[in-house]
């Protein structure tokens, strides 16, 4: 591993662990409360809770994003994504 | 600069800090068109959550109602499949422009391209034209250039979080939304994602450009799996422009042994990419058509022929015939039209009523007198409609069977959902043995097509 990762690899390296799973998590909180309301869930979990649905659609967004983002820096990292070159 | 100059300062950006990249600005038919193109996006998405259809936002996708609505249509949490289907037909358009035109969207359609233009107009209204950016980028911090700077990094952020007020426009009424805006009152989820959004542009537009089409776009590093040797591409005519070379204006060049470029590296310059399309298709290449521009108004001044660098396709460049209609484009036509039309089609003929029935899961059936057993089932209904209605359920199926609801008449409330116990009554005689089929039809009171029909089961006592 080199000492520093140059600008461009961190560009690099957020370009394809953050971006990936925003993309998966958007696709993912699309198809999951275009079938399940966030209010139920609510109900069913947390009733004394006082969440709004925005707050449940954000929440779920950053939950999946923080899934797809564990999952990207996995991969990028068994890759060996930090030590290629751009070729 | 020469050639050799730029080439180098490239390969640095790939490993070390990149240089950042100063395209030359260029004007000629294709940038024109993509200027028209910037406009016309831009336009649709910041006029559109402006407009006013029947008395609300003609486009709101209303989050908290769980509605969507598009101009007449409204579409509910049901209508899931008219999303997938949108997104299908959005990836089979994608790779049906994508055979026949190549990277036609990277260049003219995609909100990277179309923002960082705009970006890159206002960096050119306080920054000047590229000799003036470069200039500035290596001069020491002058007044000047802190006001420069400083002009274009407000117009930046200002244009960012207007465009991220208009995102959250989308989902918030905009007009209720400018009123929160103007009065500090804006909720923390609509403050949270104004800045979200606000933030990716400025951050996607102003600096990381050309880097989101090189590192981070999945379809610039898919496309070329749609490309065919029939596709449309950019590429520069190596037969005609070899062997490049400065010349005086006057001599003939053919005589001297050169091609038509003179080598000027304009085209390089006016690269948003910073590639130099004489290489070769590259992938980083997002088919902007500047070095078209760039080097038709070199040969116009030489006054060679044009189009040393143009649009074209793999086949032509070899002399070979190239072909619009091939089975490709063919099938993925028609797929598209099929779909389009199915899709077109059944939203005419939506109605605008759901309705979900649940047999009561405590007791099977139960015994109303000598004659007659019955079955309970809860009835949801959702009203998809712009308007109250009343509705009448009726059943089918079985001989002599009837429903009775309390009240009779059910209301729902426009958009709203309602419940009602539905017990059906069937003889005896008739309701023998379990698991009946039954027709549960609901039907508006006032409007004959609004209609729907479910099926339920139906348990009646054993057989004798
Ligand atoms: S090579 Fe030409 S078309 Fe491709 S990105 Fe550069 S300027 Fe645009
Ligand atoms: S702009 Fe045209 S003439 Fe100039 S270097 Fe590029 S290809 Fe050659």
């Amino acid at each position: 591993m080199p000492v520093a990762m140059s600008k461009e690899r961190w560009l690099q390296c957020l370009g394809s662990t953050l971006w990936p799973s925003f993309l998966a998590a958007a696709v993912a909180s699309v198809v999951f409360f275009a079938s399940i309301d966030p209010e139920t869930l609510r109900m069913q979990t947390l009733p004394d809770w006082d969440m709004s649905r925005m707050a449940g659609y954000t929440i779920g967004f950053f939950m999946f994003w923080a899934v797809g983002l564990f999952s990207s820096s996995l991969t990028y990292l068994l890759s060996g994504g930090g030590n290629r070159r751009h070729e | 600069m020469s050639k050799r100059e730029d080439k180098v300062e490239f390969d640095v950006g790939m490993y070390a800090a990149r240089e950042k990249i100063h395209p030359r600005e260029v004007d000629g038919t294709f940038q024109r068109l993509r200027h028209l193109a910037v406009i016309v996006l831009l336009g649709i998405y910041y006029g559109l959550p402006w407009i006013t259809w029947d008395g609300r936002q003609a486009v709101l996708f209303d989050l908290p109602a769980r509605q969507f609505h598009i101009f007449a249509l409204t579409f509910w949490p049901q209508d899931f499949v008219y999303l997938a289907l949108l997104l299908i037909l959005a990836a089979l358009s994608l790779f049906f422009f994508t055979a026949l035109a190549g990277r036609m969207w990277c260049g003219y359609a995609c909100p990277q391209t179309v923002w960082t233009e705009a970006f890159m107009w206002m960096e050119r209204w306080t920054e000047g034209k590229r000799q003036q950016r470069l200039k500035l980028d290596k001069s020491p911090w002058t007044a000047s250039k802190f006001l420069r700077r400083g002009s274009k990094h407000v117009l930046w952020v200002v244009f960012a979080l207007y465009t991220g007020f208009t995102f959250v426009g989308y989902f918030t009424p905009i007009r209720e939304l400018s009123v929160s805006v103007a009065t500090f009152g804006l909720g923390p989820w609509e403050t949270f994602w104004l800045l979200f959004y606000a933030f990716a542009t400025w951050g996607n537009a102003g600096f990381l450009r050309e880097q989101v089409c090189i590192y981070m776009c999945p379809y610039a590093r898919f496309q070329s799996a749609m490309f065919d040797p029939n596709s449309l591409i950019i590429s520069y005519d190596e037969q005609r422009g070899e062997p490049r070379g400065g010349r005086s204006r006057n001599i003939d060049h053919r005589a001297h042994g050169l091609g038509d470029c003179i080598d000027c590296n304009l085209c390089v310059q006016a690269c948003p990419t910073g590639i130099d399309i004489r290489d070769g298709l590259q992938y980083e290449c997002i088919a902007c058509a500047a070095c078209i521009d760039a080097c038709d108004s070199v040969m116009d001044k030489m006054n060679y022929p044009r189009g040393l660098i143009r649009y074209t396709t793999d086949n032509a460049m070899e002399g070979k015939p190239s072909h619009i209609l091939r089975p490709r484009i063919v099938i993925y036509a028609v797929l598209l039209l099929a779909l389009m039309a199915g899709t077109a089609y059944s939203l005419t003929q939506r109605t605008p009523l759901a309705m979900e029935v649940l047999a009561d899961r405590n007791v099977l059936y139960r015994d109303v007198d000598f004659e007659t057993v019955e079955n309970i089932y809860t009835v949801r209904i959702l009203n998809k409609d712009r308007e109250a209605r009343d509705y009448v359920l009726s059943v089918d199926g079985l001989p002599g069977a009837e429903v009775v609801t309390r009240p009779e008449h059910i209301r729902v409330d426009a958009g709203g959902t309602g419940q009602v116990t539905a017990s059906v009554r069937v003889p005896r005689e008739e309701a023998r043995g379990t698991g009946h089929s039954i027709e549960l039809r609901l039907q508006a009171t006032d409007d004959e097509a609004i209609q729907r029909t479910n099926t339920a089961r139906f348990h009646g006592p054993r057989e004798e």
